[in-house]
């Protein structure tokens, strides 16, 4: 692994946006997430990596409250955007997902058409007073999702005919239509070929400029190649967190350094 | 563990060498076991299907003529002595003139027009001549007379139904040997009937009428048709869609997306599937305790016969649409939740969206099974004999007795003169049609929104 280029791309902004601290997830009698403490940096791509079942997904569903959907799960601790606590009572979920996005694991773009497809998060949230600025948001989403100049001729096609990376960058650029502030993704690549993985990463590694990304994933060279914090979780624990650089090559816990040398997982 | 089998499993058994080219015995048994298997399902399938076409068969066989009747044609003229006494073609006045008036003349004038076509009546009575004409035919002469006065002293063309006694004969129901027996018609009569058509007096022709009248007393089974047994079905559908449709799809949608999965929630579900196991008859009781006796409907009314409906094909509905909801994959829910879509939105712009075929798919098979369904209805009376049509639905015509196309079946196969055997089953056929319209429907509207994802 290249030494050199991870210096360079060390955290600049050092502004915090998401602080958990103590979160414990349960899913009935499941204890699945274990008193975890993160602070998530701004404009900053943070990796979560760890075996199946870690609960590193499990924790990204509590950043945009998704586990709310899951009757049976019971989420303890405290989460805070900017320094506001998302678990408060006054706050409405839906209110805080335009806040933060997310895309999923397995493209899941609507049956509807392209144009659509983006231009459905800023309708419900009335970003958009007049067609014109529809178009707009929708141009500008699907150019930062790097997929306008492959769509622009038929943005009224079904969204469900792309192929599967074109798919992943409009659920991608449909999450960002939204303008949030935080981008939560859920191994957006794993269902993608290299070449498609590929345009996903550099695509988040632009979109690093204007959001805060949180990226769960599976590969460890991809957690190395897109992001700057990393995460390891093992067994529903926060084993360690830290420079992404300095996890890979350095880390301190003896279970990350068997992870990532594949020795468990 | 005997010595022996501790003995025998250490050693695995020789394997014989075998060719490819050559199919071991076992091959061989699960071959033949599959064969036999597929031979079961071609069997019965051949079972199903040649039930199916026996059934359709005989009711075609003995429906078909029913939409054909025996009807005299020939010059009618309107004496105006005879129907308006006092000449002055007042309304009122001329309703003294009452059937029996009309059966005269009309009588009057087949006799005169056979002996003027020169056809023989040698053996019949002129009683037996007018005994030709069914009893509804001088009702309508009458009704068009007073509708239009202007008719009277005219020579019109007119035609009538014969009685079913001899329509029978022309369509081959009633035989010479039959008329032996039947004190109704004679043999001679029958050879009447025979010149009449040679004449062309007499001829089988379309029954509009099978489709329009409404129904007939049994002295004339000709003069019947499903008019009202239509007009009933087709109000208590369109009033079972109506309140079946936003019930079933709200329960169906706050079942599946809002409830809390607890006990309550469980036992609901329960029930609902229990209440679609429900046998019909028991909704036409709950009907008549609480729609009639309770709440004071009126009786043989499509309104409550659309209430009972409407109870009984709910659970059905709600199960289909409880289906579809549950079919729309989950990846599109957290999709538009995760743009920050409300419960609600959700809901309404990507869920109903989705399972809207299954909805409708179920909806209209719960509709057509609504629509084949008696025995609720024939206890809160819409077995009832209707001869008047009811008024239009926005003229309180779902308040007015009516009847339904099964009901009209059931009723006119339990009555006496074979002529309504062949009325009930040409009603079946019209149910049929109605039936296999609604699902072809059902099928065309679930390619149409069929949708990929």
């Amino acid at each position: 692994m290249d030494d050199q280029l991870m210096t360079e791309r060390l955290v600049d902004a050092q502004d915090i946006k998401i602080t958990a601290r103590g979160v414990q997830v349960y899913y009935g009698e499941k204890h699945a997430l274990k008193d975890v403490d993160v602070d998530i940096l701004t404009n900053t791509v943070t990796a979560f990596i760890g075996p199946s079942g870690c609960g590193k997904s499990t924790f990204l569903r509590c950043l945009n409250r998704m586990n709310d959907t899951v009757s049976i799960a019971r989420v303890e601790g405290d989460i805070r955007i900017d320094g506001e606590d998302i678990y408060d009572s006054r706050v409405d979920p839906v209110q805080l997902r335009a806040k933060v996005g997310m895309v999923f694991q397995k493209p899941n773009p609507f049956p509807k058409s392209i144009y659509d497809n983006v231009a459905y998060g800023p309708k419900i949230h009335g970003l958009a007073r007049t067609k014109a600025d529809l178009d707009t948001i929708v141009e500008e989403s699907l150019r930062k999702a790097a997929l306008w100049n492959e769509v622009k001729d038929r943005l009224k096609e079904s969204g469900t005919g792309l192929s599967g990376g074109q798919q992943q960058r409009l659920c991608i650029a449909r999450a960002i239509a939204t303008g949030p502030e935080v981008l939560l993704m859920d191994e957006p690549c794993s269902a993608l070929d290299p070449i498609a993985t590929a345009q996903v990463e550099e695509l988040i590694d632009e979109l690093r400029a204007k959001f805060s990304v949180v990226i769960v994933t599976h590969s460890m060279q991809q957690a190395a190649r897109v992001s700057q914090q990393t995460a390891f979780f093992h067994l529903g624990n926060l084993v360690e967190y830290g420079n992404t650089s300095k996890i890979f090559t350095n880390p301190d816990d003896p279970r990350t350094e068997s992870y990532i040398t594949g020795r468990i997982g | 563990m005997t010595d022996a089998t501790a003995a025998a499993t250490p050693q695995s058994p020789a394997k014989p060498a075998t060719s490819l080219l050559q199919q071991t015995e076992r091959m061989k048994k699960r071959n033949a076991a599959e064969t036999r298997f597929k031979y079961y399902g071609v069997v019965a399938i051949c079972v199903s299907l040649s039930v199916l076409f026996i059934m359709l068969w005989t009711i075609f066989s003995d429906g078909v003529s029913a939409f054909r009747q025996a009807t005299f044609s020939f010059p009618v003229t309107l004496d105006a002595e005879r129907l308006d006494p006092n000449g002055n073609r007042q309304r009122d006045e001329m309703m003294r003139v009452t059937t029996i008036g009309y059966t005269g003349l009309l009588n009057d004038n087949l006799i005169a027009y056979l002996t003027e076509r020169g056809i023989s009546t040698e053996g019949v009575s002129d009683r037996e001549i007018a005994a030709f004409i069914s009893r509804d035919t001088p009702a309508r002469l009458r009704r068009m007379v007073i509708e239009d006065p202007s008719l009277l002293g005219q020579t019109i063309p007119f035609e009538g139904y014969a009685t079913g006694r001899v329509d029978g004969y022309l369509k081959g129901r009633v035989t010479r040997a039959i008329a032996e027996l039947d004190v109704n018609i004679s043999p001679a009569q029958l050879d009447l009937a025979d010149r009449m058509v040679d004449d062309g007096l007499l001829s089988l022709k379309f029954n509009w009428g099978f489709l329009t009248n409404p129904d007939a007393s049994d002295q004339r089974p000709e003069a019947s048709g499903l008019g009202v047994a239509m007009i009933g079905s087709a109000y208590m559908m369109l009033l079972v869609a109506l309140m079946v449709l936003p019930l079933g799809v709200s329960a169906s949608i706050y079942l599946e997306e809002f409830a809390p999965k607890n006990r309550w929630t469980d036992l609901i579900e329960v029930n609902i599937s229990n209440l679609a196991a429900v046998p019909s008859i028991v909704y036409g009781i709950l009907g008549l305790a609480i729609f009639i006796n309770f709440a004071q409907f009126p009786q043989s009314s499509p309104l409550v016969g659309a209430l009972v409906l409407t109870l009984m094909t709910l659970p059905t509905i709600i199960i289909a649409t409880r289906a579809a909801i549950r079919a729309v994959p989950p990846s599109i829910r957290d999709a538009a939740m995760g743009v920050g879509a409300s419960k609600m939105q959700v809901v309404f712009h990507h869920v109903l969206p989705l399972a809207a075929p299954g909805i409708l798919t179920g909806t209209i098979l719960g509709l057509a099974s609504a629509l084949g369904e008696t025995a609720p209805l024939l206890l809160i009376g819409m077995v009832a004999f209707v001869a008047n049509y009811p008024a239009g639905p926005f003229d309180g015509g779902i308040f007015d007795p009516a009847t339904a196309l099964p009901v009209q079946v059931y009723s006119w196969a339990s009555r006496a003169d074979p002529a309504f055997i062949e009325r009930s089953a040409g009603a079946i056929i019209v149910l049929l049609a109605f039936l296999l319209i609604m699902n072809i429907l059902a099928i065309v509207l679930r390619r149409r929104f069929e949708r990929r994802w």
